[in-house]
């Protein structure tokens, strides 16, 4: 891809199960010796490096650091680009989606603010049991198209989680 | 300046001499410079020893006056003088129309959309004026620190959009400073309290000022500051304060709300002195005019409420964007002069369960932070253990699609710098051009978003609808700032922008005000420029003699050595004459001669630096 590899990076072999604390203190000594503070006295060209520089060690992170982009990126690495979008046959899973949804909208309407607490915790725990099984099953060439399934569905929840952030905004009002 | 400065860890690439540079807090209602003087970062004072400058400007027909006096002048001379030009800064003039009433000036347009003031000098936008503020404080520091400025960070409230910074930055230009960086109110004032207390852990910074409000919530980690997530409100602040006490006034004295320009500023004066009054009374005897009442604190808690409430909510949402919990918290730094509110810190300590801290003058945390930086940008701390900020951006940028709908390249809290991209097609079969809009803020509609630029990218080669492949790049830099670039990537047509909001002035007023500017040049100035331009060559040679003696004889071969040396001989000869244009068009070859050269080593340090141990692992 003509990119360094983001693992490589941060000194890590690729995985999917991470020291996040590691990630985040290797990526702050990464970031103080490119990040454009450093060369803000230097030539236009210097900083221009730098500001590439840095946002690619940006991206890097944020890539390593979220679960679903890391298992992605993982997938990626080890079997081609996937596709953004993809129709999805995973009944299963989408009707569990709509109930989930569904679920969401109630609390809404009733303006259940433990409701919602409750909720999150659900949905923190089906996100634990999904990373586990991910790791569990990416690097087996076998196994294949099951650990796509599973990070199509960690990509769902996060956009889940993200609405559920929605909600509670629209409920502090 | 072209090359170096890339000093090893412990040495400083000229250790004899400090370069001076400034923090500036550019403020709603005051504004502050700062430098580090003997290690310690405090705010410079004039020549009557004050440190704080009212940001107030009078325009008179042959001068103009800045700071207390003019301000004193608000409501007799109240369609020459400016208060608050900050609320102005990077609006366009249906933002300010929603301001209404609360405005006395008379508006009118400039080239751009930009809203001008009239005044005796004629139209002044509010970049100028601003750059009326910056001049009086740069002229106090160089007066003050003996010498000229390499450059100033400036702040700006972390909730500004790209519009407002990038009207800030204009107006720092135009004052003649050379803006190292501009730096977030909240991440600046986190500076200033965490190098005090040697701080870790989760901070968040309540930062109310006259006119904007900003929380962010940041984690410190061993001289790191990353920013989290950040919120706000760009239009809360003291003056909204005033205004619902000028309001209590003309209600309960059964006045008229329309007011000529002169009452208007009286009755804000009665206000905001009112509101001062009741930090350390429980009520206050306000009098207007024949009109006399008490008004007590719960009254005036009372009709601050919902500006409070406001920014609750804003902080409670700062939290939840930072994926952290509120009890996790553990230090709340009180910022902005509004924060001396009683019912604020209350509130505040109330929400996040603890009482915030205050050690530092909330009207001079920023300022100080701001110098702190400003000496490590400048070049004077290269020791590896000068602070890093990480901060965010803190609205989504996107574009416009289909159906008028924004969607989302870049999302708020997004650490900076960033490059993202997103990929587009054709709708139309033969389609030629595509018309790009780059758009800010969070909701869907973009009737709703702030619009930052419109360009397109022309020359697309026939295709069928969704063939052609248009990748279109976002880049915001450490200052916060927006670049777009678009590409078609079949047949390489390029476009992009620096994006100028649709609310900042056009290059071409710009360039007008700075010409106006140097007709106004004396001899001083002319002196000042060669100056300058001594100075910078200097540097360069400096900073090339050093590279060379560094990385030379690894990165260069004879040939390119000797193309190098001859340009510095030269450069060092036109030093010794006056002829300003020659040193300068001599300094551009010298830099650029040295450029591949200073890409050459900038690229082994960052190398060596991202590669660790492994270098060979991330080769390409």
């Amino acid at each position: 891809m003509g990119t360094p590899c983001h693992f490589a990076l941060f000194e890590l072999q690729p995985s999917f199960n991470l020291d996040l604390d590691q990630l985040a203190s290797r990526y702050r000594e990464l970031a103080r010796s490119v990040h454009p503070d450093r060369f803000a006295d230097a030539s236009e060209r210097e900083q221009r490096l730098a500001l590439e520089q840095s946002a690619s060690l940006n991206e890097a992170y944020q890539t390593l650091k979220s679960p679903p982009k890391r298992a992605r990126y993982l997938l990626a690495l080890s079997g081609g680009e996937l596709p953004l979008e993809v129709t999805v046959h995973d009944p299963e899973f989408l009707l569990q989606q709509m109930e989930l949804r569904e679920e969401l909208e109630d609390l809404q309407d009733s303006a259940d603010l433990s409701g919602v607490a409750a909720f999150k915790r659900r949905l923190k725990s089906a996100q634990d049991e999904l990373n586990q099984s991910f790791a569990a099953c990416w690097n087996d060439a076998a196994q294949r198209e099951r650990a796509e399934r599973l990070m199509r569905r960690m990509q769902f929840l996060d956009k889940l989680t993200y609405e559920v952030r929605q909600l509670e905004e629209r409920l502090d009002d | 300046m072209a090359l170096l400065q890339i000093a090893e860890p412990g040495q400083s690439p000229q250790p004899h001499q400090r370069r001076l540079a400034v923090g500036i807090d550019l403020g709603t209602t005051n504004s502050l410079v700062a430098a580090l003087r003997s290690g310690l970062s405090e705010p410079l004072a004039d020549a009557e020893g004050r440190v704080i400058l009212p940001s107030a400007v009078r325009y008179h027909a042959d001068r103009v006056e800045v700071g207390e006096s003019a301000k004193l002048a608000a409501a007799t001379d109240p369609l020459n003088t400016v208060l608050s030009v900050k609320r102005l800064m990077g609006r366009g003039l249906s933002d300010v129309k929603q301001l209404g009433d609360q405005l006395p000036y008379r508006f009118v347009g400039g080239e751009s959309h930009m809203p001008f003031i009239d005044t005796i000098q004629g139209p002044k936008s509010p970049v100028e004026v601003s750059a009326d503020i910056l001049k009086v404080l740069r002229q106090r520091a160089e007066a003050t620190l003996g010498g000229e400025l390499v450059g100033a960070v400036i702040t700006v409230p972390a909730y500004f959009d790209d519009a407002q910074r990038q009207a800030t930055k204009d107006a720092a230009k135009l004052a003649g400073l050379n803006v190292l960086r501009l730096l977030n109110e909240p991440t600046a004032a986190a500076v200033a309290y965490g190098l005090d207390q040697h701080a870790e852990g989760l901070v968040a910074i309540y930062d109310l000022g006259g006119g904007t409000f900003d929380i962010s919530i940041l984690r410190l980690t061993g001289g790191v500051f990353e920013v989290l997530a950040t919120g706000g409100d760009s239009a809360l602040g003291g003056d909204d304060f005033d205004h619902a006490i000028a309001g209590w006034i003309i209600e309960s004295a059964g006045l008229s709300a329309d007011l000529d320009p002169g009452a208007q500023r009286n009755l804000l004066q009665t206000a905001c002195a009112a509101k001062e009054a009741l930090t350390n009374a429980a009520s206050v005897e306000v009098a207007y005019g024949d009109w006399k009442a008490e008004l007590t604190r719960e009254t005036f808690n009372a009709l601050i409420e919902p500006m409070v409430a406001r920014s609750l909510k804003a902080c409670r949402r700062a939290v939840r964007d930072s994926g952290v919990e509120l009890e996790e918290v553990h230090a709340v730094v009180m910022v902005g002069g509004s924060t001396r509110v009683p019912r604020v810190r209350e509130a505040v300590a109330e929400a996040f369960g603890r009482e915030p801290l205050t050690e530092i003058d909330p009207d001079q945390v920023v300022a100080i932070g701001a110098a702190i930086q400003a000496d490590t940008l400048a070049g004077n701390k290269r020791d590896g253990s000068e602070l890093l900020l990480l901060d965010v951006i803190p609205l989504s940028l996107g574009l416009e699609t289909m159906g008028g709908l924004m969607e989302k390249v870049i999302p708020r809290n997004t650490t900076i710098p960033v490059a993202r991209a997103q990929d587009f097609t054709t709708y139309k079969d033969g389609q030629s051009a595509m018309a790009i809009h780059v758009l800010q803020g969070e909701r869907e509609l973009i009737s709703d978003c702030r619009s930052l630029a419109r360009f397109e990218l022309r020359g697309i080669p026939a295709m069928v609808a969704g063939a052609a492949k248009i990748r279109v790049t976002f880049q915001v830099d450490a200052d916060g700032l927006l670049s777009v670039s678009a590409r078609e990537l079949g047949s390489g047509v390029e476009a992009s922008i620096q994006v100028k909001p649709s609310y900042g002035l056009t290059d071409g007023e710009i360039a007008k005000m700075l010409k106006d500017s140097f007709q106004h040049a004396n001899d001083d100035k002319v002196a000042r420029v060669l100056r300058e331009q001594q100075v910078d060559a200097q540097r360069l040679i400096e900073a090339v003699q050093a590279a060379l003696e560094a990385d030379g004889e690894r990165l260069l071969d004879a040939d390119e050595r000797m193309v190098i040396d001859m340009q510095v001989q030269e450069l060092a000869e036109l030093m010794k004459g006056t002829d300003g244009y020659a040193i300068e068009q001599q300094t551009k070859r010298l830099s650029q001669v040295t450029d591949a050269f200073a890409a050459r080593r900038l690229d082994s340090t960052v190398k060596a630096a991202l590669a660790g141990r492994n270098l060979n692992e991330i080769e390409e």
